[in-house]
């Protein structure tokens, strides 16, 4: 069997691609004016939306329509937790990250435990849109107007602290917890747990036959991915200093799927080099009213009909076409 | 990784960069020259852009009208627009971006969300937003900032003077009931409206009113027939309905089939102007609406009339609503305050629009310096079907004086208001 470049190879060369990543994201508030820092930092959080829709569909084969419901959960338990209940910033976002991880726990022990494949998407997206409802007739959470006016408070450790409201100092804490949410994803992907995964997604069966513990495994990993997501949300809620319905509505969940897509599924840094495209496609086409959504439509399909490996994969056959190629990558199958 | 592929990644990762950084619209520098910018954030897709083409198209004549006339202290002005969707965070993505490519003076707006999301953005990047028809009182009251201002009708205002027309034209109708929609411009309407009712139904007829609940109506959705049926379970002499744009046409429409409003004496609509009426011509059930503007009322106002031939010019509609009008009256008050404070930086903007009398289409209007509230007269007209070219006419109207209606300032406080 031919490994696919998601495998845990490589480790040196992807932590050499964080670290010019981190470099660059923490050079953006020099280059770059205060409108285009904040699509930066909406980038950094797209990004590990991206990618820990990735550990579950490219990794392990697991596709979830509903990712936005976990999103949701982690700004909005965020906004809650700094602006209701006047909790500090680190305690508000470990507890958003635990509330999309018990989130995805719940959902993942009834729905995989009933379905696989497609019907487990659906299911996840049915899931997604009750938790949309919820939210959008909830007092507490605002209904459909959302929390607005969000702090972003003051970041302290033990004796040090960091005023987060100041200049783009948000951007800087959104990097660096981005940064460390990549490298935690990159290194469940590198490790046993990791290549049991993908041993899952090139068959299950056979998997299951070597011991590994498959619908176990797919619990654990769709937990770990609500949790991670949920901790990308949690950054939104102080970045846009508003949380509304929308961050659960379906449309939401589409937006990993489509990082994924565009970037290349079968490769780490498809999402992120996806989210990084979509939004510039967004930002070039924003003054276009009324075609911007045709156009990003019409270029999506361009990529899925022309570039089905994503742009990765293009990247990797003009590579590799000089040479033997050593690892030929697998698109997952959900 | 061999040395020639890390050669290749190099080489496309520096002309990533370079081809990124050469992206038109990377506006590395802060300070504004050329023409005058003013951003304009308003819906331009969905739902609401019915509303959003309105206050587009008033801006932009304001903004022919100021250039033709040698611009503001000798610059032209430029608009850079934006969708925001009637969305807050769209709204509040676009608004950033202004910001953050040195654009401090901004117009728009028509959603209350939207509006109460800009606020800390306009307060932390140091703008000024002009709302073009946003019904959220808390601007001017437990969310009050200086850097925001309504120079159109004041939602107190609007729904008290809707409210004392009700107990003048119909002391026979007191038992009320809503269509609100279920988000914070239909619930603040909704408790305006019952607040002048419990007002001047007992002062001017001697009776008290029966408010029954009203009916909620879910927001982003297109199928209303639920809530309508619920309507139609309740025993109410009057209606008011607080659904507006797109929104209020479908309900409408929907409302038609089961014969809902036919079942009102009186049926008073919060704020759609003539869209409802256009959408369903000589299908319209008689109703009173608010108007920010109405022109043929108006006539003989110069600036009024060059405005409808402007609109006409431009758009081949003769009849400009009153998000038009707002939007057009929001440049002329930007205009005005800087010329008077000779610069475009925020805090003279700001310090000058705060008790600007300005002249506009519907009149001399004055901008309160406690909340940023324009002073406005409140148009109101009765709309009913009928065999013309447009499908309905102008059957009343009435113009009812700000000053009566208008709540005293009091910003940072809650307003409080009567409940049934």
């Amino acid at each position: 069997m031919q490994a696919s470049l998601f495998v845990g190879s490589h480790l040196r060369r992807d932590l050499l691609i964080l670290l010019a990543l981190a470099a660059v994201g923490l050079l953006v508030p020099h280059l770059l004016n205060r409108g285009l820092i904040f699509i930066a930092g909406m980038v950094w959080i797209n990004a590990v939306f991206g990618l820990s829709f990735n550990l579950l569909f490219g990794t392990s084969g697991v596709l979830s329509f509903g990712q936005a419901m976990f999103y949701a959960a982690g700004a909005y338990a965020t906004a809650v937790f700094t602006q209701q209940l006047g909790w500090p910033l680190v305690p508000s976002l470990l507890i958003a990250a635990i509330a999309g991880g018990l989130l995805a726990g719940c959902i993942g022990f009834v729905a995989l435990r009933r379905s696989e494949g497609v019907y487990f998407s659906i299911l996840t997206l049915a899931f997604a849109e009750l938790v949309h409802l919820l939210v959008a007739n909830t007092g507490f959470l605002g209904k459909n107007d959302g929390l607005s006016a969000l702090p972003r408070p003051r970041f302290s450790l033990g004796g040090w602290g960091w005023d987060l409201s100041r200049g783009d100092t948000f951007y800087y804490f959104i990097v660096l917890v981005s940064v460390a949410l990549i490298a935690l994803l990159r290194w469940v992907t590198g490790t046993g747990f990791g290549r049991a995964l993908q041993a899952i997604r090139q068959d299950p069966e056979r998997a299951e036959f070597l011991g590994i513990p498959v619908q176990r495994h797919r619990w654990m990993v769709f937990t770990l991915a609500g949790a991670t997501t949920a901790a990308a949300g949690s950054l939104v809620a102080p970045w846009a200093q508003i949380v509304t319905p929308e961050l659960a509505h379906w449309s939401q969940s589409t937006n990993p799927i489509l990082y994924t897509l565009l970037g290349g599924s079968a490769y780490f840094w498809g999402p992120v080099l996806g989210a990084i495209a979509l939004s510039t496609v967004f930002y070039v086409t924003r003054t276009l009213v009324g075609l911007s959504d045709l156009v990003t439509g019409l270029l999506l399909l361009l990529v899925v009909l022309a570039l089905p490996g994503g742009m990765l994969g293009v990247l990797s056959r003009w590579t590799t076409r000089s040479r033997p190629a050593h690892h030929k990558p697998q698109e997952p199958r959900p | 990784m061999n040395p020639a592929n890390r050669r290749d990644i190099l080489k496309y990762g520096a002309a990533a960069a370079a081809s990124t950084l050469s992206l038109p619209g990377l506006n590395l520098a802060h300070a504004q020259a050329g023409p005058l910018k003013i951003g304009l954030i308003t819906p331009l897709s969905g739902p609401q852009e019915f509303i959003g083409s309105y206050v587009k198209n008033g801006a932009e004549i304001a903004v022919d009208q100021i250039n033709k006339a040698g611009g503001i202290q000798g610059r032209q002005v430029a608009l850079e627009i934006r969708d925001d969707k009637a969305n807050p965070a769209a709204a509040l993505a676009a608004a950033r971006e202004l910001l953050g490519a040195g654009i401090n003076l901004h117009t728009g707006g028509i959603s209350s969300a939207v509006v109460l999301a800009l606020i800390p953005v306009m307060q932390q990047e140091n703008g000024v937003f002009m709302t073009c028809g946003a019904g959220t009182e808390k601007m001017n009251h437990e969310n009050y900032s200086p850097n925001l201002f309504r120079p159109g009708d004041a939602p107190d205002a609007r729904g008290r003077a809707q409210a004392r027309l009700m107990a003048e034209k119909y002391p026979q109708i007191t038992r009320w009931t809503g269509l609100i929609p279920d988000h914070e411009y239909g619930r603040t309407m909704w408790s305006i409206f019952v607040d002048g009712l419990l007002e001047f139904y007992p002062a001017l007829t001697g009776k008290k009113p029966e408010i029954l609940d009203p009916i909620l109506l879910p927001y982003g959705v297109s199928d209303y027939r639920n809530s309508i049926t619920q309507a139609l379970r309740q025993q109410a002499d009057g209606v008011y309905n607080a659904t507006y744009g797109g929104d209020a046409i479908t309900m409408f429409q929907q409302a038609r089939g089961f014969g809902l409003m036919q079942r009102y004496k009186v049926v008073c609509d919060a704020a759609n102007e003539f869209l409802v009426a256009r959408g369903m011509k000589q299908q319209l059930p008689p109703h009173w609406t608010g108007m920010h503007y109405y022109a043929e009322a108006n006539k003989g106002n110069a600036m009024s009339d060059r405005f409808v031939a402007d609109y006409l010019a431009k758009t081949k509609d003769p009849e400009p609503l009153g998000w038009a009008a707002e939007a057009h009256a929001s440049i002329y008050a930007l205009a005005k305050a800087i010329e008077k404070g000779k610069s475009t930086d925020t805090k003279s903007v700001i310090a000058n629009l705060k008790g600007l009398t300005w002249d506009t289409v519907t009149g001399s209007r004055t901008l309160r310096a406690e909340d940023n509230q324009a002073i406005k007269d409140v148009e109101l007209v009765y709309i009913e079907p009928a065999a013309t070219d447009k499908g309905y006419r102008v059957a009343q109207y009435q113009k009812v004086e700000g000053k009566s209606v208008l709540l005293p300032a009091s910003p940072g406080k809650k307003l409080v208001l009567r409940t049934a």
